[in-house]
């Protein structure tokens, strides 16, 4: 057994006497430091996240998941970047930059060629939560220019910009089924944020949940049958799966501290996620289970 | 674990030269703040000894705090104004709160509510110098309510009377809150100022000044003494007088080993710690938690450059005039959930809410209309503040705010109404306050007590 096979056991074996997950789960990393937005890359080989990694400063940190060492994934970095997307095939790249004093900017950078392009709108807002789609044909994000906040799309050129959504509320969090032709995305016109999915055109949505409490941050499986999210429905922050039409809610974890920020392994299988256990901010691998603890709605 | 700041050796040569000082001195007042000046300490003791608030604690709440995304939901409003948060039941009747405050709301016992307060003005500086002193600055600047505690009680012991715990006076791009410390009542009653790290380490940032500053050397009063010494010698006649007062303050607190320890927060259980919760606000709120222990009178714990989305290098805490729904969610509200929950059920654990004001509100709340931007901007007409401890009735709701949480509908409740409550909870009465010539005019909160 060589030394990084060694650790892998030892925080696997932490993992099985950690309290507060539903199912089976692995911490990723120890040192408590505030992280959001983990998305898997390399065929789930790295995980890539963001970190206060001082008063001044949210990076972008890659995860090794064979040896778990972390190094920036941008090494000069100066500046806060944050909800980073991957385009399926690993060519383009997508976060929010902060520019200044209430500023962003919304860049797609195309690592093939070494190209930056950025999203431009009018006002002030900032841009959140892009994803790409799986033929790399659109991102869509989501931004609030004159009102409601409604989802957007750009080419990888960050030109032909649309307007998919027309709806009232904040609209966030899009997520492409595999096939290119649904987005799932959170809408808050019922009183808080509730799921729905849409064709990929704006057209034939579908509410999938229905709760007093937010169900946010949905994010469809590598085969498209499920949907991973956070909820509040048991009163914390908790991560659940459902399947894509909305059926079948499982509880993945089940605590009083927080876990949020779920991102689904390629295998399928698996989620990554952002848990607070003892006031500390770590990632953690959890199984998702295929049957279990069927949530009610509040 | 105390740490004496991050001095740069290489910026001052072999010691501290006169304009390194003399920026450095500029800042002083605010570190050494003593407050203890021609006071009658046994009095001011006795007076203590009478007050129901033996300590205040102040959650500072910088940048203005969405108070419909918080402690004032409106779910029946129009979309434009509600937001996008549920709303959950407290153990308070007639109060819930967002989905955004589990733990708060499970606590609701411990405190109560304020929902109708307003403040007359609608920019940060301003409406902090409000916020803290109960007036506008016109230029006159009153004292901070730390100031007149610091200035009744006077010191007892090493530790100064009033702290600032955060990263400095708290300001926006042009300037600082004016009201931060003394005003009228002098530099003296200026705030002592320290920060605290998301590990608990806690630092003195103008002993900055010390060169070579460890804490093994300060258990050599020699050592200490000298180089505090040659650091006098250093300096031209600008800082000497400014210089001789502020470090005698500091010697007393850094060869004291009791004010030492109320500093080291790795002497608190490991579970203690984890309750506050790993950042800088709930680590300070855990300090603030011991210097009340300590005997101190009032501390100020200050949302205050906290790594913010969006804002760099600023200090601009809850404004968040974009991105108000994803910071709310993602990042201030459940650190303050469980920073202040944990406060709570600490001091409440110890016995100190008995004789403790702790006290959460911001400068101003944010507009019910949700902006073009999908946020709030600055809203000063309505907004909350949360009261616990000594000689509070808690779990109550005081004051109303209309269907859309704009203007108050029953009579606002101000920050000079605050400050006096304050004040005469802390035995600081008309009397004495006319005698100090501050908070005239003020009212109590009487639905408070």
């Amino acid at each position: 057994m060589n030394f990084y096979s060694f650790t892998r056991g030892c925080f696997f074996l932490l993992g099985l006497i950690t309290a507060g997950f539903s199912s089976a789960k692995t911490p990723l990393t120890t040192d408590g430091s505030n992280k959001r937005d983990p998305i898997f890359i390399d065929g789930g080989a790295t995980l890539v996240y963001g970190v206060d990694e001082n008063r001044d400063l949210i990076r972008l940190r890659q995860l090794d998941l064979d040896t778990l060492e972390s190094k920036p994934y941008y090494e000069s970095a100066n500046r806060h970047h944050v909800e980073v997307a991957f385009s399926g095939d690993g060519r383009y790249i997508s976060y929010t930059e902060c520019t200044g004093n209430l500023t962003a900017q919304f860049v797609i950078k195309d690592l093939q060629e070494k190209k930056d392009y950025f999203v431009k709108h009018s006002g002030r807002g900032g841009t959140r939560s892009p994803a790409f789609a799986p033929d790399n044909s659109v991102v869509v994000y989501a931004f609030a220019e004159k009102g409601p906040q409604q989802l957007w799309s750009v080419d990888m050129e960050a030109k032909n910009k649309k307007q998919l959504t027309q709806c009232e509320g904040i609209s966030n969090w899009p997520s492409f089924t595999p096939n290119g032709k649904t987005i799932i995305f959170s809408n808050t016109r019922e009183n808080n944020y509730e799921i729905y999915s849409m064709d990929a055109n704006g057209s034939n949505e579908k509410r999938l949940t229905e709760n007093t409490i937010m169900d946010i941050r949905p994010v469809v499986s590598p085969n498209g049958k499920q949907i991973a999210f956070t909820s509040l429905r048991n009163g914390f922050y908790n991560v659940y799966v459902m399947n894509v039409d909305g059926a079948n809610v499982r509880q993945v974890t089940d605590s009083e501290e927080r876990d949020d920020y779920p991102t689904w392994h390629p295998d399928g299988r698996r989620l990554a996620i952002v848990s607070e256990r003892k006031g500390k901010f770590d990632l953690y691998m959890v199984e998702v289970p295929s049957s279990g603890k069927i949530t009610t709605k509040r | 674990m105390l740490d004496f700041g991050n001095f740069k050796a290489r910026d001052c040569g072999n010691g501290v030269g006169r304009r390194s000082f003399l920026k450095t001195a500029s800042a002083l007042p605010f570190a050494f703040g003593a407050g203890y000046g021609g006071i009658d300490l046994e009095a001011a003791r006795k007076l203590g000894d009478r007050a129901k608030a033996k300590s205040v604690i102040l959650l500072w709440l910088w940048g203005g705090p969405s108070h419909l995304d918080t402690f004032d939901p409106k779910p029946d409003a129009p979309m434009e104004y509600r937001g996008p948060f549920g709303v959950i039941p407290t153990k308070t009747d007639g109060l819930q709160v967002t989905e955004l405050l589990p733990q708060l709301a499970k606590r609701s016992h411990l405190y109560s509510v304020i929902r109708s307060m307003q403040t007359t003005n609608g920019g940060h500086p301003g409406a902090g110098t409000v916020g803290l002193t109960g007036f506008e600055e016109n230029p006159t600047v009153h004292p901070n309510f730390g100031s007149i505690m610091s200035k009744h009680r006077g010191r007892s012991g090493a530790l100064p009377p009033f702290f600032y715990l955060g990263q400095g006076i708290p300001r926006d791009l042009p300037r600082r809150i004016e009201g931060y410390g003394g005003g009228t009542l002098g530099k003296a009653y200026d705030p002592f100022l320290v920060s605290c790290s998301e590990n608990g380490k806690v630092g003195i940032p103008t002993l900055d000044l010390l060169p070579g500053m460890t804490p093994n050397r300060i258990h050599n009063r020699r050592g200490l003494m000298a180089q505090l010494d040659d650091t006098s010698r250093k300096l031209d006649g600008d800082g000497v007088d400014g210089w001789n007062q502020a470090h005698h303050a500091a010697y007393g607190l850094l060869t004291d080993p009791k004010a030492r320890d109320s500093f080291d927060l790795t002497t608190e259980s490991q579970s203690t710690r984890d309750a506050y919760g790993q950042t800088s606000f709930g680590q300070s709120c855990l300090l603030a938690r011991r210097l009340v222990e300590t005997g101190v009178p009032y501390v100020q714990v200050n949302w205050s450059e906290y790594v913010e989305t969006f804002t760099p290098n600023g200090d601009f805490g809850w404004d968040t005039h974009i991105y108000n729904f994803e910071l709310l969610q993602d990042r201030h509200c459940p650190i303050f959930d469980r920073a202040f929950s944990a406060l709570l059920d600490d001091m409440n654990s110890r016995g100190l809410l008995e004789d403790t004001l702790v006290i959460a509100t911001g400068e101003f709340g944010r507009t019910p209309k949700i902006s073009n931007r999908a946020a709030r901007e600055h809203h000063k007409d309505c907004y909350f503040s949360v009261w616990a401890g000594a000689g509070i009735q808690p779990g109550r709701v005081i004051g109303e705010s209309d269907k859309r949480g704009e203007h108050p509908v029953t009579e606002p409740i101000t920050p000079l109404m605050m400050g006096t409550t304050i004040a005469e909870l802390s035995g600081i009465g008309a009397r004495e306050r006319a005698e100090m010539k501050v908070l005239d005019g003020g009212k109590v909160i009487n639905e408070l007590l």
